[in-house]
């Protein structure tokens, strides 16, 4: 406890103790070859995302001309339209999709969306989810009951079904997607941060502060959140790749705003159309969700046993 | 955990009728030959004219007296019924699915723990990630593509791609228990059987896919943890066979945590898989969901969320009761 204590008066020792945590720390991530791989795939889907529109123009998405697809050997007579995908190969590395678009370039410009929306969702999720379980844990009694007996209501729904039926009521735009995830999602940080609140309310440092007259308000926000925080920090890292599998799975399912939106799952919907005849187009997408979830779950993982203390020495 | 049902249906209530854009309850009623006025005179009729809660209450009354509604889209059949035919479904696609999840994610996580930090380690752990990490949607097409189609144009024995029995099968057995796969056993019909066997493969495989990821994790955690424990140094000491040490001594202990998350699966995959169901066209109640959902059919979603929430909380009822027989150093 005296530790924890000297941290937050900040001495010199302290910083220097700062540091040789930071390089144990930079020791172990190097010690394990996955985490290294996760980041290295995060770093880069987040510099691809950086540079998409870059590279492709967004107007790219929606223009469509047929007239110049290459591949009319592999054109495929539906009901509705001509469509003419080509195979992965020369002219366009992964192919052409149902409107003759570039699959490749479609990928690059769907990343920086998904990566957005992920981000957007668990910051929110997480920033309302830490203040209210930190605010219920903190006050305790009737107020924490009510806050946890809502949570449990949240926590027996059949998750997806509860954003499926928000996404048909409010209709099928990105925000409301993002809304529908977001209201799936917050129940989580709440019983997180409020376990971790609770546990930390009883140590010694805690007490120490409430007794010197440092406002509640303080205590939790500089004092008691920082010292809980490494457990949400893994879970936000691990909830970006399940964010973006469930939104990516609203759009599949049907609750696409429009069928040419460069997203994800809106690249891999239009693939099933095409399964049997161009399956490129549903394959390539998935395995970019895939990688993307993967980066973030193998560096979230990775970051569990780095920064939890129980597992380090 | 009475609250807890009365929260979700209210959720869901308000949600299904309470906005602008809601699901129009009295949908079922609508036809062509309807005169006008008579529309009025029916919302007015079933009080659908009147504020939210008093609609709840009725509703209320309804649900107690086993009155579900009506599904306009399943030609007018009662809600109720229409759940319980497509129950066992699902029943059997949670069953088949929990059988391949233990039988892989319980090995896969032994390995892990066992073989700790070497390649094996790694090799099981990227396993166990990419099972979560997977889109289960496009997991499922890429199964259809490769052990369907594929194996069909290589002249290879091919799994079906989806459905729950081949069309020329369909029907040919009395329906007893509902599950494709025990009736066809109940009736001595070895051909049916073999058929629901293979159509339920890789449904089941793509939801254990997904949850063996999971239970993989935490068999390998729970395991390093018990590895270090005093008891297994003594064992080894004792000069027991690694074997022994770990399959008997370690083993026992490490399985607990397991247990609790194969309960939480149960629970939720008798919610029934949506995306699973559907990509399959497995004709379970998650299946019909998405179809509710879509067609606004806000009685069967009511009931659908009810039962799946009742299903979660009597699980984590069972699954706590289960600890105190199986974990002799917990006491309530």
């Amino acid at each position: 406890m005296n530790e924890k204590a000297d941290r937050a008066h900040g001495t010199e020792s302290e910083t220097q103790a700062r540091i040789a945590e930071l390089k144990y720390s930079l020791h172990l991530m190097r010690q394990n070859p996955l985490v290294l791989a996760g980041l290295i795939l995060v770093v880069f889907f987040t510099a691809v995302a950086a540079v998409a529109t870059l590279l492709v123009s967004n107007d790219e998405a929606f223009m469509f001309d047929f007239g110049q697809s290459y591949c009319w050997s592999n054109a495929v007579f539906s009901w509705t339209q001509l469509e003419a995908t080509c195979p992965p190969g020369t002219n366009f590395i992964l192919g052409t999709d149902g409107f003759g678009r570039d699959l490749l370039r479609m990928i690059i410009l769907s990343i920086p969306l998904d990566l957005k929306i992920a981000f957007l969702i668990v910051a929110a999720a997480s920033a309302f989810g830490v203040a209210l379980g930190a605010i219920a844990a903190w006050i305790g009694g009737k107020f924490d009951e009510a806050i946890l007996r809502i949570t449990d209501v949240f926590f027996a729904f059949p998750g997806l079904v509860l954003a499926l039926v928000f996404a048909a009521l409010f209709g099928r735009t990105v925000q409301t997607l993002t809304l529908a995830v977001l209201l799936v999602w917050w129940p989580t940080y709440v019983r997180l941060t409020r376990g971790q609140v609770l546990v930390e309310k009883e140590k010694t440092y805690a007490e120490a502060l409430k007794s010197i007259g440092v406002s509640p308000a303080r205590i939790v926000l500089f004092h008691i959140i920082p010292n809980a925080i490494y457990p949400i920090i893994v879970q936000m890292t691990l909830d970006i790749g399940g964010v973006i599998l469930t939104f990516s799975a609203l759009i599949f399912l049907g609750f696409s705003p429009s069928p040419a939106l460069p997203e994800l799952g809106n690249l891999a919907a239009d693939g099933i159309n095409h399964v049997f005849t161009a399956p490129w187009l549903i394959v390539f997408p998935g395995l970019t969700i895939l990688l993307i979830a993967l980066a973030f779950n193998l560096m979230g993982d990775g970051l569990r046993d780095i920064l939890d203390p129980r597992l380090r020495r | 955990m009475i609250f807890v049902l009365f929260g979700v249906s209210a959720i869901v209530f308000y949600m299904a009728r309470g906005f602008p854009s809601a699901f129009a309850p009295w949908a079922q009623y609508v036809s062509e030959k309807l005169k006008p006025g008579q529309l009025e005179a029916i919302i007015k009729a079933h009080g659908f004219d009147q504020p939210l809660y008093i609609q709840y209450w009725y509703w209320l009354q309804d649900v107690f007296h086993g009155d579900w509604g009506y599904s306009n889209w399943a030609n007018g059949l009662p809600t109720y019924y229409v759940f319980v035919s497509r129950f066992p479904f699902t029943v059997e696609l949670t069953i088949a699915a929990t059988i391949f999840t233990v039988a892989l994610g319980i090995p896969l996580g032994i390995l892990s723990a066992v073989k700790n930090n070497t390649a094996i380690d790694h090799v099981a752990r990227i396993i166990a990630l990419t099972g979560y990490s997977v889109p289960s949607y496009w997991f499922a097409y890429i199964l259809q593509l490769v052990f369907f189609y594929y194996f069909y144009t290589w002249g290879l024995p091919n799994l079906p791609s989806g459905g729950i029995i081949s069309q020329g099968l369909a029907g040919t057995v009395p329906t007893i228990t509902g599950l494709p796969i025990l009736d066809g056993l109940l009736a001595g019909n070895l051909t049916y059987t073999v058929d629901a066997l293979a159509h339920v493969i890789l449904p089941a495989f793509n939801l254990s896919f997904i949850s063996l990821g999971y239970l993989a994790r935490i068999v390998r955690a729970s395991m390093l943890d018990v590895l270090r424990q005093d008891y297994i140094t003594m064992a080894r000491s004792k000069g027991l066979p690694e074997r022994i040490v770990i399959y008997r001594h370690a083993l026992r202990n490490a399985l607990i945590p397991a247990m609790t998350l194969t309960g939480i699966f149960v629970a939720g995959l008798l919610g029934g898989a949506i995306i699973t169901e559907t990509v399959f066209s497995w004709p379970g109640v998650g299946n019909v969901s998405l179809r509710a959902v879509f067609l606004g059919d806000s009685n069967f979603l009511l009931l659908y969320c009810l039962v799946t929430a009742l299903i979660i909380v009597v699980t984590n009822l069972v699954v706590d009761v289960l600890y105190l027989f199986i974990d002799p150093r917990i006491k309530y």
